[in-house]
C-alpha cells in the first residue's frame, strides 16, 4: 500500500468513526427535532447504559448487511466506533455533550455514503432496539434526533 | 361490454404489467438502476387511482422503495365489499430515482341491486328508450387511470428539523368507458384530468404520519359515474356544470412498528350529482316515477316500500369518503391493506360502507 492510499485509509477511517478526532471539544451539537423530543427520553433509554447497549446491537446489526458492512470492516474500528456512538446518541437525546469524534460533515465527506446506505443503518437501528426490548416509539426519539444528519452524512 | 372480452382485456394488462415489471425494474438486466432502498413503508401503499398515498389519497411520496440512486416498481390489487358495490383496482406504477411516479390501474366496479332495478324499470318501460348502459343485471363500471407525480421538493421522512414537509404535484387521467350509462347519470364527461398537490410529514417523536392534499377535480365518486353534470332532459341543451374545484384529502397514520401502521383518511367529495335523477334517455325521473306508477295502477307499495319515495330511490346522491386502515408490511416486496370505507352515498344507494383490502407488490 503506498502513502497515499495508506494515508487515505487512515483518513477515512477516522472520519467515519471519528476515531482520530478525538478532541477536547466536542464537534457535534444537539440537534433540534420539530417538535422536540421528550424529556425524559434518556431515561426511558435505560440512560446512557442503555445508549451503549443500543449501540452494540447497532454495530452487530451493521456488520451482518452486506449493502454497508464493507465500509465498516474496511474504515472502521467498531469498539471505538460503539463507544463515539454512545457518546453520540446519550447527546442528542439530552444528556451531556461528551461526544470526542468528528463532525458528522468531516466524518462522512469522503465515504460516497448513498441514501440506500444510510437507510440500511436506520434498518439496523430499529432491528437494534428491537434487540434490547426498546419500545418503537421510544427508538423512534432517536431517529428524529440523528435525522437532521442526513445530509451532511449522505454525500452521494 | 362482453365478459370474454373484458377478461381477455384484464388477462392482457396484467401480462403486459408482468412482463413490464420483470424486464424493467428487476434482475440482473436493470442491476444498475433497480433501487430498493427506503426504510420499510416509507413510499406509502397504493391508492385506488394507483398514486402511491394511503388507500384514497395520494401523499407527497414517490411510490416503491427506490431512493433517489434508483427505480422501484410495484403492483397493487384492491378489492372493496360494498353493500351495493364492489370495487376492484389494480395496476402497476414505478417510481424513477424517488423524483418522479408513473401510474396505470384499471378500477371495475360491479353494481349491485339498485342498478339491476333501474335496468329492469328500464327494459319494462312502454316504448323502446334505448341503450341506457344499465342492465337488469351485472352492469360493470371500469375506468382506466394514468397518473403521474412528481416531487418538488422536501423530505417527508428526514428533515426532523424543520417544518417543511415533501411537498409533491401529481395529475391523473381518467377514462370511463360507460359512455351510455354516464349519459343515464347525466354526467357531462366520461374523460376527464385531475391534478393534485401533496403534502406530507412523518413526525418521529409522534411516530406519526400527517399528509394533506388539495385535489383539483370534477370527478363524481372518483369518475367512477363521470364528471361534472350535464341536463339531458332537453335532448341534452340544458345546465351544464363541468367546472372543476379544489377538494381537500387528509391522511393521518400512526406508526406502531416499523412495518405496521393503522391510521384514517378523508376525501372531500363534490356535489355535482348530489339530488340529480337518472334520465333514460330523455325520459327523466319526474316522467320515469308517473309511468311506473300509471303502469302500476292501484298498486301503491312493492315489497312493503311505498311508491311515494320512488324518485328518492332515483336520485343521485355523493358523500365525502372516510376510512380507517391497517397496513402491514412483513417485508419490502409485500404490504397489505385492511380497512374499513364509509363512502356514504355512491349514486342511487345509500350507506355504503364496507371492508377494502389491498396488496402491494415492490420490485
Amino acid at each position: 500500500m503506498n502513502r497515499k492510499s495508506v494515508t487515505a485509509t487512515l483518513l477515512a477511517a477516522a472520519l467515519l468513526s471519528g476515531a482520530a478526532m478525538q478532541s477536547a471539544f466536542a464537534a457535534e451539537e444537539k440537534t433540534n427535532p420539530v417538535p422536540g423530543i421528550p424529556s425524559n427520553t434518556l431515561e426511558m433509554w435505560g440512560g446512557k447504559d442503555g445508549v451503549h447497549e443500543w449501540a452494540v446491537a447497532l454495530f452487530h446489526y451493521i456488520m451482518l448487511d452486506t449493502r454497508i458492512n464493507f465500509l465498516f470492516k474496511e474504515f472502521g474500528n467498531p469498539e471505538r466506533q460503539i463507544f463515539l456512538n454512545t457518546q453520540l446518541e446519550t447527546m442528542v437525546l439530552g444528556g451531556p455533550n461528551e461526544y470526542q469524534g468528528a463532525s458528522m460533515t468531516a466524518a462522512h465527506a469522503d465515504l460516497n455514503i448513498n441514501m440506500e446506505q444510510f437507510n440500511a443503518v436506520v434498518e439496523a437501528a430499529y432491528n437494534a432496539c428491537e434487540r434490547i426490548n426498546l419500545h418503537y416509539w421510544t427508538c423512534n426519539q432517536v431517529i428524529a434526533a440523528l435525522a437532521p444528519f442526513t445530509d451532511d452524512i449522505v454525500t452521494r | 361490454m362482453k365478459r370474454n372480452e373484458r377478461a381477455a382485456r384484464t388477462g392482457s394488462f396484467l401480462k403486459a404489467a408482468a412482463i413490464l415489471a420483470a424486464g424493467l425494474f428487476s434482475g440482473n438486466a436493470a442491476a444498475g438502476f433497480y433501487n430498493d432502498g427506503k426504510v420499510l413503508l416509507t413510499g406509502g401503499v397504493a391508492t385506488i387511482d394507483g398514486a402511491g398515498g394511503g388507500g384514497i389519497t395520494p401523499w407527497a411520496v414517490i411510490n416503491g422503495y427506490g431512493t433517489r440512486d434508483g427505480i422501484n416498481g410495484s403492483l397493487h390489487y384492491t378489492y372493496a365489499y360494498l353493500p351495493n358495490y364492489s370495487l376492484n383496482s389494480y395496476g402497476a406504477s414505478v417510481g424513477l430515482y424517488d423524483r418522479l411516479e408513473l401510474s396505470f390501474t384499471r378500477s371495475t366496479l360491479p353494481t349491485g341491486s339498485t342498478f339491476d332495478t333501474v335496468g329492469l324499470i328500464a327494459g319494462l318501460l312502454p316504448g323502446a328508450v334505448g341503450d341506457t348502459g344499465i342492465e337488469p343485471f351485472n352492469t360493470t363500471i371500469e375506468m382506466d387511470v394514468f397518473g403521474a407525480k412528481l416531487r418538488l421538493f422536501g423530505d417527508a421522512v428526514y428533515t426532523s428539523d424543520s417544518l417543511i414537509p415533501q411537498v409533491s404535484i401529481g395529475g391523473f387521467y381518467k377514462d370511463n368507458k360507460n359512455k351510455d350509462l354516464l349519459t343515464t347519470l347525466q354526467a357531462a364527461k366520461r374523460k376527464d384530468w385531475e391534478a393534485y398537490v401533496s403534502v406530507t410529514k412523518v413526525y418521529f417523536p409522534f411516530s406519526t404520519l400527517i399528509n394533506l392534499t388539495g385535489r383539483y377535480t370534477s370527478a363524481n365518486q372518483t369518475g367512477l359515474t363521470g364528471f361534472g353534470y350535464k341536463d339531458r332532459t332537453n335532448g341534452g341543451s340544458g345546465k351544464k356544470d363541468d367546472k372543476k374545484e379544489m377538494r381537500l384529502e387528509v391522511s393521518i397514520a400512526t406508526l406502531v412498528a416499523k412495518n405496521t401502521a393503522f391510521g384514517a383518511e378523508y376525501a372531500q367529495h363534490g356535489t355535482t350529482l348530489d339530488n340529480v335523477g337518472v334520465n333514460l334517455n330523455g325520459i327523466g325521473t319526474g316522467q320515469l316515477v308517473g309511468a311506473i306508477t300509471d303502469a302500476l295502477g292501484p298498486v301503491t307499495d312493492v315489497a312493503g316500500v311505498s311508491l311515494d319515495h320512488l324518485d328518492d330511490t332515483l336520485t343521485q346522491h355523493e358523500d365525502d369518503w372516510y376510512d380507517l386502515f391497517f397496513a402491514y408490511a412483513p417485508n419490502k416486496r409485500i404490504s397489505f391493506v385492511v380497512a374499513y370505507a364509509m363512502l356514504g352515498n355512491i349514486t342511487l344507494t345509500p350507506d355504503q360502507h364496507g371492508f377494502y383490502l389491498s396488496t402491494h407488490l415492490t420490485f
